[in-house]
């Protein structure tokens, strides 16, 4: 079975019903997603599919139907972090550090949605990224950063 | 109203083939005939299953029924938004993924987002049923202003091709299906159609 992963297509043999998060971190070695609970409801492996946010242990790799696959590792251009990492830095919102991969797509992809979102916007396009930390004020905030930085881009 | 129609098997994809519905419209139907069609229809509009989505302005999808403890709003702050499937917010696709694959096998996990061969998404706003009496429910489907502009036939039809419908008499996880079976429902459909769509009194 072949995948494009950020950029780079790969030849993987596996099981059509693999999760793509497994086919990510234990054949690619991508392990930029995490495992969190498996059952879509916490975030910690979020990715792109085709630039929108998906959570990669609920989608089966053969249902990924030619989808180009973008992980936290490739976000980023060869010009620079994307505009959300650099504010994640900026705010110094990781405090473990573990969501913040699945919180960072997350928040990329509904940025391209709503690139002017409020801070109910923020709530809503995010609660489902949970954070053990509890880091939320810091997360909306560099939400918005990243909003001002795209919009100013 | 002889009509005997056989809709094909909806195949999203070459690998997915789902159960057929026969539509076939009665030939006649009395008014309490259709009045005893409407009481099975309402069992299964009423249902978790279905009146989960089939919410209203709020935007919210709903989490009721034996699974679930306590009825409250789905969790997460989940808001369907205008789009009905999130999309100014948090997409219902990303959690609810696309499974065009291996359908018997989608949904086995508990507590896990269901699945479909389609975009997950919440009903129209109009078609708002959570938490409405029968007779509410009832004026709401036979009125073309609020069921989609959609007829007897157009209803079943809809009932056939929506694969989101087709997952509630097999959603897995635990979760406990929709009463009766589709084919059943869309029997029903047809015979209240056929008896002029009467509704009970409030």
């Amino acid at each position: 079975m072949r995948l494009t992963v950020n950029g780079t297509e790969h030849e993987v043999d596996v099981t059509s019903d693999m999760p793509l998060l497994w086919v990510l971190r234990d054949e690619l070695n991508i392990t930029g997603p995490k495992y969190g609970c498996g059952i879509a409801q916490c975030g910690a492996c979020t990715v792109h599919v085709d630039g929108f946010a998906v959570r990669s242990c609920q989608l089966a790799v053969g249902d990924l139907a030619g989808g180009h696959v973008t992980t936290i590792e490739g976000l980023a251009s060869p010009e620079g972090l994307h505009a959300v990492q650099e504010a994640w830095i900026e705010h110094q919102v990781a405090q473990c550090g573990y969501c913040q991969s699945g919180q960072i797509m997350q928040a990329a992809s509904f940025l391209e949605t709503n690139p002017e979102p409020t801070d109910e916007d923020i709530d809503a396009a995010m609660s489902a990224n949970l954070c053990r930390c509890g880091t939320y004020p810091r997360i909306r905030a560099a939400v918005h950063a990243a909003a001002k930085k795209l919009q100013e881009a | 109203m002889t009509t005997r129609l056989i809709v094909a098997s909806l195949t999203i994809a070459a690998s997915v083939v789902f159960a057929e519905v026969e539509i076939s419209p009665p030939e006649s139907a009395t008014q309490a005939e259709g009045l005893d069609a409407w009481s099975r229809i309402f069992d299964v509009a009423s249902h978790p299953r279905c009146a989960n989505c089939h919410t209203g302005p709020s935007d919210r999808p709903m989490w009721s029924g034996p699974t679930y403890g306590t009825t409250r709003p789905h969790g997460m702050n989940i808001q369907a938004g205008d789009s009905r499937m999130g999309v100014e917010y948090l997409q219902c696709s990303t959690c609810h993924t696309t499974k065009d694959t291996d359908w018997d096998n989608a949904n086995l996990m508990p507590h896990a987002a269901p699945r479909v061969a389609m975009g997950w998404a919440l009903a129209p706003v109009e078609a708002d049923w959570f938490g409405k009496t029968s007779d509410e429910i009832c004026a709401q489907l036979r009125d073309p202003d609020l069921n989609g502009g959609r007829d007897m036939l157009e209803i079943a039809e809809h009932l056939n091709h929506d694969l989101i419908l087709h997952w509630a008499w097999n959603p897995g996880g635990g979760r406990e299906p929709a009463p009766y079976s589709l084919q059943e429902h869309v029997d029903d459909i047809l015979i209240w159609g056929v008896a002029g769509m009467p509704c009970p009194e409030s």
